[in-house]
């Protein structure tokens, strides 16, 4: 975007404040400063920062009449809207011109209030001749309030924003701060700090392990140093499930059980088989709790999608499926809810923190548990990958549908190995690889979506035939069911070109000859 | 990028004002605003303090040989930003005439500015002539400012026609009743009578007010120098019927 203006954020060091700067200024330059004005805003952004990821900056501001207010160009005007102060907003609930803006941003995920803070906010315009503004600054004092309305002081930060055409005195005015007053650039932005101060992470919810290992690593620690992470992942979601905030916190809960489940199998070498087996059943668990919620979810997700099939006057007809699909999600959440609140949950979740912290016993029990990762994950990625081209191969137009489901089974197996430990090997392996293999991935989770989608929609049948709208809704139900068939049958055509490229022969000579450990 | 342009034939009759009160409306709507002051005397570009001069000539610009983005100036109302006048301007009949399809000129002078902005409005000079027809095809709307009188009528469908006559895309019409002063019996009656009927008449009018005269003193745009005037509240106005008309 050439027309947006430069603008740089200075940290005010210690000893200098906002009249200090004004005075330094002032002898300088031509200033106006308005009066100092006190705000207080939220920090809005989705639990995993997709708003400030875009370059974009969301605030719920004002007192009584309280607007989102989106900054999305540096010194352009932001797009306010009025919005009460809520626990959440998703994309539907927000006016026309910041749900454009925000919705292919945010999609399921639901904007939320992040940090709370206080702010002295100065305005000083930096005039010429004609006393025409030529550098806006906005001088701001921040402190993050916790629920009581404590402040914590936050770093006091200068915006050096330009004006269009008049690139000269903004360089003399950062000249002057950088070079005469000596103002370093601010470290991170100001709602990263927020959040900081406010008890969150300002990277916002994580769902990928970032744990950096050696191929001489132990499996078992590499292993744990794995699967900590992930467990802290599980933790981080489930307050958001359980305030049912969106779809995406029971979604990565799930997703990092089931990680952590590959590691348990992939890894099971560096365990012993007693403790480990009880850990799997708890996951296992979790797991299968955690169910039919998401199926819910992912129907609900998918209901646009869905009806896009569907000529525009039948819409209406499929409320009746759509409001038993919303009353099921309801029941199936507070099931959910009662599940992760009980006791059952608590003493398997605390048990297996005790196992992920404690010792794993001796190591004659643990074969693999002393052997380098590099070996060990190594020759799993191999195995791996050679039962998936075994399996792959042997799939032909008149196989059954679990085959398919099977070899994605493993296909995710591969795909943890390779996130997990990828990282021990050359990323000009690694990535082609992980690229042929999510496009098999996404062939065979269509596949086996579609098929889930249309059994749950079959099973509603009986239900929908006893409701208001009911049969009508049946007649169109059997096009709909016909739509995720012919999705179906569509990714399964998809299927042998992407097993081909997934199985090459030259794939499988560089898997073999790539993934060895320390021991080769 | 939606583009609107106010215009009238004659000249005196409240087009710039206008074009930077609705402007500056816009901006603090949080739209991306850009104002192309088409006007050689310069008023809009002297009100928001920028030189009536466009880097490299006017005459390079309009026939596409400049970089318009090099030219445009930010204003003291942020969000808005100013395409200035220049002198050449009294020159742009001939220089379009010089030009292969002189009516597409404007709109391909603002076409690089199309994703970034939302609203462009074109201060145009009073006349009737080749830049008019390319400032309509370049509009999607014009906002025209009718001053009450007992011609105000056959002007107007003048104008009318003359759009309809001479455009192949025709832009709205959106008149207003503006410099109106409450205490003429005439302007009352005009204004109480005019629009009945016409859809191209909006209902919001501009007063004739000191505030409005002042703003050549001010050089700020009534809406920000006194927000809470008559004035000001009037543009507001008349800048929500446009907004929602342009559906920008």
């Amino acid at each position: 975007m050439p027309l947006d203006v430069t603008v740089h954020s200075y940290a005010l060091p210690d000893g200098v404040d906002p009249p200090a700067l004004l005075s330094f200024l002032g002898d300088r330059f031509d200033v106006k400063a308005a009066p100092t004005a006190p705000v207080t805003f939220v920090v809005v952004d989705t639990a995993d920062r997709r708003v400030r990821d875009a370059g974009l900056d969301l605030a719920l501001e004002g007192g009584r009449d309280t607007a989102l207010v989106l900054r999305a160009h540096p010194g352009g005007p932001p797009v306010t809207a009025p919005a009460r102060r809520a626990k959440r907003w998703t994309a539907r609930d927000l006016p026309a011109p910041l749900r454009d803006h925000l919705g292919p941003v945010i999609e399921m995920r639901a904007l939320l209030p992040l940090a709370r803070v206080r702010a002295d906010v100065r305005t000083l315009n930096v005039r010429n001749a004609d006393l025409k503004t030529v550098v806006r600054l906005r001088v701001a004092t921040h402190a993050a309030l916790d629920a009581e309305g404590t402040p914590a002081p936050l770093t006091s930060r200068v915006e050096v924003s330009g004006v269009l055409g008049y690139p000269k005195p903004l360089a003399r005015v950062v000249e002057a701060l950088t070079g005469e007053a000596g103002l370093v650039t601010a470290p991170g932005s100001m709602a990263d700090e927020a959040i900081a101060a406010s008890g969150g992470d300002p990277r916002g919810i994580r769902s990928k392990p970032d744990v950096v290992l050696e191929p001489g690593t132990r499996t078992d620690e590499a292993a744990l140093a794995v699967l900590r992470e992930l467990a802290g992942f599980v933790e981080d979601n489930v307050p958001g499930t359980l305030a049912d905030l969106d779809s995406e916190f029971l979604h990565d809960l799930r997703v990092a059980v089931r990680r952590s489940r590959s590691v348990l199998r992939e890894l099971k070498g560096a365990f012993a088989p007693e403790p480990l087996q009880v850990q799997r059943d708890a996951l296992k668990w979790i797991q299968s709790i955690t169910g039919d919620t998401r199926d819910l979810d992912v129907q609900l997700l998918d209901w646009g999608d869905l009806l896009a099939g569907v000529p525009a006057e039948r819409h209406a007809a499929l409320l009746p499926v759509r409001n038993l699909l919303v009353r099921h999600r309801a029941a199936a959440l507070r099931k959910l809810k009662a599940e992760l609140r009980g006791r059952a949950f608590r003493e398997a979740w605390a048990g297996y923190r005790t196992f992920l912290a404690g010792d794993q016993g001796p190591a004659r029990e643990r074969p693999d548990a002393k052997r380098p990762i590099g070996d060990v994950a190594g020759e799993r990625i191999r195995k791996v990958y050679k039962k998936m081209v075994t399996m792959g191969s042997a799939i032909d137009g008149a196989s059954p549908a679990e085959d398919l489901h099977e070899l994605r089974k493993r296909g995710k197996e591969l795909r943890y190995l390779l996130e997990f430990f990828g990282g021990l090997w050359p990323s000009s392996v690694v990535k082609p690889m992980v690229k042929t293999l999510k496009a098999l991935q996404d062939v065979l989770g269509t596949h086996q979506d579609r098929e889930v989608q249309a059994d749950h929609l079959r099973a509603l049948a009986d239900e929908l035939a006893g409701v208001v709208g009911g049969p009508e809704a049946l007649l169109v139900l059997g096009v709909l069911v016909d739509r995720l068939g012919a999705a179906q049958q569509a990714a399964r055509d998809d299927f042998a070109a992407r097993f081909a490229a997934f199985a090459a022969p030259g794939q499988r000579k560089v898997v073999a000859s790539t993934f060895r450990g320390p021991s080769g | 990028m939606k583009v609107l342009a106010t215009y009238n034939i004659k000249g005196g009759v409240g087009k710039t004002s206008a074009a930077v009160n609705v402007a500056a409306l816009a901006a603090a709507d949080g739209l991306r605003t850009l104002l192309w002051d088409l006007d050689p005397q310069g008023a809009a570009s002297f009100l928001f303090r920028v030189r009536p001069k466009v880097r490299g000539g006017g005459r390079k610009l309009v026939r596409g040989r400049s970089d318009v983005t090099d030219v445009l100036r930010g204003t003291d109302v942020e969000g808005l930003d100013l395409l200035p006048a220049d002198f050449s301007y009294r020159h742009m009949d001939l220089v379009l005439d010089e030009s292969g399809k002189p009516t597409r000129r404007l709109r391909k002078v603002l076409a690089p500015l199309e994703d970034h902005y939302d609203l462009a409005v074109l201060d145009c000079p009073p006349s009737i002539s080749l830049v008019s027809e390319a400032v309509f095809d370049a509009a999607d709307a014009l906002l025209v400012p009718l001053i009450p009188s007992t011609l105000t009528l056959r002007t107007f469908a003048q104008l009318s026609d003359f759009v309809d006559a001479e455009v192949d895309h025709r832009p709205d019409i959106i008149a207003f009743f503006s410099m109106v002063d409450w205490r003429k019996r005439l302007h009352r009656e005009v204004v109480e009578t005019l629009p009945d009927g016409r859809t191209d008449v909006v209902r919001s009018v501009i007063p004739a007010a000191t505030e409005v005269e002042l703003m050549g003193v001010a050089r700020a745009p009534v809406v920000t120098q006194a927000p809470r005037s008559r004035a000001a509240r009037a543009y507001a106005e008349l800048w929500a019927e446009v907004r929602e008309r342009l559906r920008v």
